[in-house]
């Protein structure tokens, strides 16, 4: 069984700045660390591989900068087998969509991926949509916020997903794409031996020539997203209403208030 | 792209923090009240791996050199500067396996050392700083040497399952050999009852009739002085960067706690006496920093480091010792009570002007050292 994990390296800093020109967060010059929602995607891949009764390849995929070598580097001291870089200045200023064609197409020329794992978003942009995009590309089934996932049969997973007040459970057939939550897993920490013995990994760096691409989905000219605006939203003022007395007296206030306002 | 070296130098150092953020830190404060690891602690320590930092690979560690592992040991000594200590005192005693043990001794101890702790245990009630002055005897019977004596104040004592023991083979000659708690005749005598670094087991061993072959003696006999001093020399380093973790924990208190508080109407912030503490405080912490990382720079090379190590605890466990105090003063209230962890950081620190050899025995060596150029 072949698992890919797909991961991104994030700013290590809250501390981001916009671009002037295209409105994007400016990495530039910003340490990174690997986005702590794809942690759980790899535990996920290696507790299969841990208990399954075949043999399971766990294999990491990112794109970026050279320097998103370290966070694939770090998943391979996790435990991943293999990691795969996608760097290119062709792929510079994608959006979600453009990211997704180049993901996709890695994925079709690494092949015969069985589950192709995504945390649940990024920490940096926060939108989820990469995973969903490349089961689009790759025209196939795809659970979302899977909260629980197991191999339930030959080909085949079940998933749990928590929605506000449904629970639902979902069966997939193989191949896959599934992003999973953080309340999934504990991600293991990288032992310091394994820190060692990632150097000795194979890691893959494919650049634009490396793979089948339509150049016009590719980077900024490829992404439909335009960001017109950032601005930090004004803090709403709001009223304070101390309550006082007993705890009693002070939740027979509050009861009184709520009902005063038709909120309860 | 850094080297291969410098990565895995900086993914450790990531792990650590992460680690130590998590897993060490909250246990602080629990730790020194209870003044024990908590239940659990030390597994998870090591199942993580943290045993085998500098344990070489072909044991099965990570194989770090000096200068990386005494960083680790500085990044988690911000969380908490027992746990460094315990790794320091099994990190020691790997080091003297490697740099005397035969190849048979290192093949048949070193890969325990990923989960099993090791103590290196040279004082007796009779001192610490006179080695010609101990009781404890190895003695020749057949092909095969009894051990007998007691061991205290050793680091690690009763939570070690391997001990380097320093023992006398004839009237004036020192010699180490290892035993094992599994051995008959060994036992655990009383632990420490001591005022700071709560987690760390300081405690006894009684060897009654231990009897071990030719091949548990490390180097030769009559070596015993030499890898005490090794032995030493290696723990001190290591000291230097527990106490550069324990300044900068200080030093995060003291400003933390600057940045928020108010004389009357000014901060303290803007206060001279304020800035002449925190510039204290840093300056401290930075100068044991130069002092170990040069030691162990000096290691790593296969350079005499032995006065430099000195300098790295004899100065370094003062100034934290310094440095805790003026958090202290700048906390003032606060800083005197328990609720805050400055006055067990002070507490931590002052076993290191005793630890590992007095900062006045230091001091000679030091000007021995400085003497002899």
């Amino acid at each position: 069984m072949k698992i890919v994990v797909c991961i991104k390296q994030v700013p290590e800093t809250n501390n981001v700045t916009i671009d002037p020109v295209t409105h994007n967060l400016d990495r530039r010059g910003l340490a990174g660390v690997m986005n702590p929602f794809d942690k759980n995607a790899i535990e996920l891949a290696l507790h299969l591989k841990d208990t399954a009764t075949e043999d399971v390849q766990v294999a990491l995929l990112t794109m970026g900068p050279d320097d998103y070598a370290e966070s694939l580097r770090e998943g391979m001291a996790m435990g991943a087998d293999t990691g795969y870089l996608l760097s290119d200045r062709a792929f510079a200023g994608a959006d979600t969509l453009a990211t997704g064609y180049v993901i996709a197409q890695a994925l079709k020329k690494i092949g015969d991926a069985d589950l192709i794992l995504f945390g649940r978003q990024a920490v940096d942009a926060d939108t989820g949509q990469v995973g969903p995009i490349v089961a689009e590309f790759l025209h196939q089934p795809q659970i979302t916020y899977a909260a629980s996932l197991r191999l339930s049969g030959k080909n085949e997973v079940t998933a749990e997903r928590l929605l506000e007040d449904t629970k639902q459970t979902l069966v997939a057939q193989l191949p896959a794409v599934v992003s999973v939550r953080s309340e999934l897993n504990t991600p293991r920490y990288p032992t310091p031996r394994n820190i060692q013995l990632s150097f000795d990994k194979p890691l893959t760096v494919w650049h634009h020539d490396d793979l089948d691409l339509d150049d016009s989905r590719l980077g900024q000219a490829g992404s439909p997203t335009i960001v017109t605006k950032v601005y930090a939203p004004k803090p709403v003022k709001r009223e304070l209403t101390p309550l006082t007395g007993t705890p009693s007296e002070a939740a027979s206030q509050l009861i009184k208030a709520l009902k005063g306002r038709q909120l309860i | 792209m850094p080297s291969t070296t410098a990565a895995a130098e900086k993914l450790l150092l990531q792990m650590v923090d992460d680690y130590t953020e998590r897993e060490i830190s909250p246990e602080d404060m629990p730790m020194d009240a209870a003044g024990d690891f908590p239940a659990g602690f030390m597994q998870k320590l090591t199942d993580t791996g943290f045993l085998g930092i500098m344990l070489p690979q072909e044991f099965g560690g990570a194989g770090f050199g000096p200068e990386v592992t005494a960083k680790a040991l500085n990044h988690i000594a911000r969380g908490n500067a027992s746990t460094a200590v315990t790794l320091e005192g099994h990190f020691k005693t790997i080091d003297q396996i490697l740099k005397f043990g035969t190849p048979a001794l290192q093949k048949q101890l070193l890969p325990s050392a990923n989960d099993r702790i090791f103590a290196f245990s040279m004082t007796e009630a009779s001192g610490g700083s006179n080695p010609l002055g101990i009781s404890s005897t190895a003695t020749r019977e057949g092909d095969h040497w009894v051990i007998n004596g007691d061991k205290i104040m050793i680091t690690n004592g009763g939570l070690a399952q391997v001990y380097c023991v320093l023992v006398k083979t004839a009237p004036k000659e020192l010699s180490v050999f290892v035993v094992d708690q599994d051995m008959p005749g060994f036992s655990f005598g009383k632990r420490e009852d001591f005022i700071g670094l709560s987690g760390t087991p300081v405690g006894e061993i009684v060897m009654d009739h231990i009897i071990v072959d030719d091949d548990h003696l490390l180097g030769k006999l009559g070596d015993g002085g030499i890898i005490g001093d090794s032995a030493h020399d290696d723990a001190r380093i290591l000291m230097g960067a527990v106490l550069t973790g324990i300044m900068e924990h200080e030093l995060k208190i003291a400003t933390d706690y600057a940045k928020e508080r108010k004389a009357g109407d000014t901060p303290l912030t803007a206060l001279q006496v304020t800035h002449r503490k925190v510039a204290d405080i840093a300056m401290r912490k930075e100068t044991t920093r130069l002092l170990y990382q040069n030691a162990a720079k000096l290691k790593a090379a296969g350079q005499p480091y032995s006065e430099e190590a000195a300098m790295a605890k004899a100065h370094g466990s003062r100034a934290a010792v310094s440095a805790g105090d003026d958090t202290l003063q700048i906390l003032a209230g606060y800083g005197y009570s328990r609720e805050y962890p400055v006055e067990h950081l002070i507490r931590d620190a002052r076993a290191m002007e005793i630890a590992e050899g007095t900062v006045e025995k230091m001091r000679s060596a030091i000007a021995t050292a400085e003497f002899n150029k």
